[in-house]
């Protein structure tokens, strides 16, 4: 892992807040959500469907749309404030500083368009005044970049002549195009298989580690924070419930949810028998969430604890930079400890 | 019940092979070729065992499951249950038969009608095998869904409001509601939350032990298979490379694709996981034809890529120690440090 430079922040999100309003009332999908990104990082963002992840990484881009809304807070990319610029503004910074990619390559490409169409707009869209050639020269390059064979003649092809790798090389390298600063990766490899999944992060793994890209990677699956982050947020119900360096996050998780989460999930190479130590119930509804801990009705930390179901809890920042949103972060789960062996 | 005694194989399949015909493409002026989805695939799964299929997309898992069932019908091959061939049985008998062995598909959104009660979707089976009369099948359902960790109070609901976890858990209801030996479990926790998935994977077990079931768990998670199955066996290209008991076929994987398939794996411990040795494969898994010569992971394989053998002749799944099987010319060559 590289040691970071703790003062050159390139993404500072602070207290973002995203609602949803349809018809039964407010969804709070992002509550209350504040981090900052140096350059070079890469972040894991861990949730489950639901969480509001997608949403927070949707409302960082600004193509948060009606009924989703933005009512508080701030997002400011290498000094720029992006919460409330126009989007005309926003479009010229959107792929050029900071881009996304898509969980499904399936969706983000055109069927109806060939590969080199989608790169050559991606390339046009922040340099109108590149040539053809020129453009399609950087075209094949890009491609090559993200080890996609025949890049010249392949650039022809159409999105379903790709394998699902191939057309996630092919997102990875229209958000790559102009080499932004912050690249979201929402689900980048769920769609993937296994094997793929490993080409395809171990590509990006390169591309940004050699463009010093800060990247936060959002995803369900705790294998691949391990294996590519520096950093990671633990999201549930539209917060951060945990937050600390990666090494730290495995090794000593204080959060409930965090634990019960790394004890639910088997692994290979260990041979577990018995029940695994699962969390019952299911995520909360978003619609109303209540006064206290979001948590509260599945956490077996809490044991009906009156100030769990009252008061949500605080954050105080513990070494390290270790954050925890729990009443009770020190305390064990003595019951889970014991299934987890 | 059948009077088979315990031990003995419930399901046998042999040389199971579902070949698709050559196409005419849209537009394209040649037809393609014919497609070997599945290539004489055999196993069997004695009673009470868990046998998992693992395998990427593509790797004909759902092709194999569905020609077993008859969904589909099998170019050649035999699939026995219970000492039954299940090729040989006209419709009748196959509708009559299918009660005793059930799927529990992956989608849980898809698989449940919208517009009926998840009671009466549970009893929807037993009604058309007509076990009982309606008010009977509804109690039977009442009482499934109580056992999957449903409460009674929210019976007569729709799917639509019930979580994925809860609507997979109506699934498996609907298929032992039918009192099924064999149960074939299409990837039935994929499409669920991680912090459910353990929920379901609980289920499942405890049922299988309260009921005496047989499961075919077919699933593309190794880490998964490795915690759910007793038996394991490792698709490639339709057809099988490797089979073990799962502490051989994880612990000692002798197959170059398990263990490169085993170190893709992503662990959530980074300080294995950023130490260890990582074989990513190159390239896709790529359709495989009759008339393909050779051993089909060649491509891909960092053992037999420039191996002349390896271009020439198919290795055939052969038995090297204690029924651990292995279709590959040299087996154990490749091995990653822990």
């Amino acid at each position: 892992m590289s040691a970071l430079q703790p003062s050159n922040p390139v993404l500072v999100v602070a207290s973002l807040q995203t609602e949803f309003r349809i018809a039964r009332g407010k969804v709070q999908a992002v509550r209350d959500v504040s981090f900052t990104l140096e350059q070079g990082e890469r972040l894991g963002i861990v949730g489950e469907s639901g969480c509001g992840k997608s949403a927070m990484a949707l409302s960082i881009m600004g193509l948060i749309e009606p009924p989703g809304f933005i009512v508080a807070g701030s997002v400011k990319l290498v000094g720029q404030e992006l919460v409330g610029l126009p989007d005309r503004r926003l479009r010229k910074i959107r792929g050029r500083e900071i881009s996304l990619i898509y969980q499904d390559a399936s969706a983000a490409l055109d069927p109806v368009r060939s590969i080199g169409a989608h790169l050559l707009e991606a390339i046009r869209n922040h340099d109108a005044t590149i040539g053809r050639a020129a453009a399609r020269r950087r075209a094949v390059e890009l491609l090559r970049d993200v080890e996609v064979p025949n890049a010249e003649r392949r650039l022809n092809d159409y999105p379903h002549q790709y394998s699902g790798g191939m057309r996630q090389r092919v997102v990875i390298a229209c958000a790559l195009a102009h080499e932004p600063t912050v690249v979201i990766a929402d689900e980048p490899t769920t769609a993937l298989d296994v094997t793929t999944q490993a080409q395809v992060l171990t590509l990006l793994g390169r591309l940004v580690e050699e463009r010093r890209t800060a990247v936060v990677l959002i995803t369900h699956n705790l294998g691949i924070v391990a294996e590519f982050c520096d950093t990671v947020r633990v999201m549930y119900a539209g917060r951060f419930v945990e937050q600390a360096s990666t090494e730290t996050l495995f090794t000593t998780p204080r959060h409930p949810y965090t634990s019960a989460l790394l004890g639910s999930v088997p692994r290979v190479k260990q041979l577990l028998t018995g029940p695994l130590p699962a969390i019952g119930g299911s995520p909360p509804d978003l619609a109303s969430v209540g006064p206290g801990c979001a948590f509260a009705p599945r956490c077996l930390r809490s044991r009906g604890r009156e100030i769990c179901q009252t008061t949500a809890p605080a954050a105080p920042l513990r070494t390290d930079g270790h954050i925890v949103e729990c009443h009770f972060a020190d305390e064990d789960d003595a019951i889970l400890a014991d299934e987890t062996q | 019940m059948s009077s088979t005694v315990a031990g003995a194989p419930l399901l046998v399949v042999e040389n199971m092979t579902k070949e698709f015909p050559a196409q005419r493409r849209f537009l394209a002026g040649k037809a393609s070729r014919p497609l070997l989805a599945v290539d004489h695939v055999s196993f069997s799964a004695t009673r009470g065992e868990t046998f998992g299929i693992v395998g990427e997309s593509g790797c004909g898992k759902s092709t194999l499951t569905r020609a077993i069932l008859r969904l589909i019908e099998p170019t050649s091959g035999h699939a026995y249950f219970d000492g039954i061939d299940l090729g040989s049985l006209d419709a009748t008998a196959l509708r009559a038969i299918r009660s005793r062995l059930q799927v529990v598909f992956q989608d849980p959104f898809s698989s449940l009608d919208p517009r009926m009660s998840i009671r009466d979707i549970v009893a929807e089976g037993l009604e058309i095998h007509g076990d009982g009369d309606r008010s009977e099948c509804r109690l039977r359902a009442a009482e499934m869904l109580e056992l999957v960790g449903i409460p009674p109070a929210v019976h007569g609901n729709r799917p639509d409001a019930f979580s994925g976890g809860q609507r997979q858990r109506v699934g498996v209801a609907r298929a032992l509601a039918m009192r099924p030996e064999l149960v074939f479990l299409d990837e039935p926790i994929s499409a669920l939350d991680v912090s459910i998935q353990a929920q379901v994977l609980n289920l499942l077990r405890r049922l299988q032990l309260e009921l005496g079931l047989t499961y075919v768990f077919i699933v593309h998670d190794l880490a998964i298979a490795e915690y759910f199955c007793d038996r394991v066996a490792v698709l490639y290209r339709g057809s099988i490379v490797e089979t073990g008991a799962r502490a051989q076929l994880f612990e000692a994987p002798l197959h170059p694709y398990t263990v490169a398939l085993l170190s893709a794996v992503p662990e959530p411990d980074p300080k294995r996981s950023r130490h260890r040795q990582r074989i990513v494969l190159q390239g896709d898994v790529a359709p495989v034809h009759s008339d393909t010569v050779g051993c089909r992971f060649r491509a891909r394989c960092p053992v037999g890529k420039d191996r002349a053998l390896c271009a020439t002749l198919s290795p055939p799944l052969q038995e090297r120690v204690d029924a651990h099987q292995v279709a590959c010319h040299f087996p154990g060559e490749l091995r990653v440090s822990p």
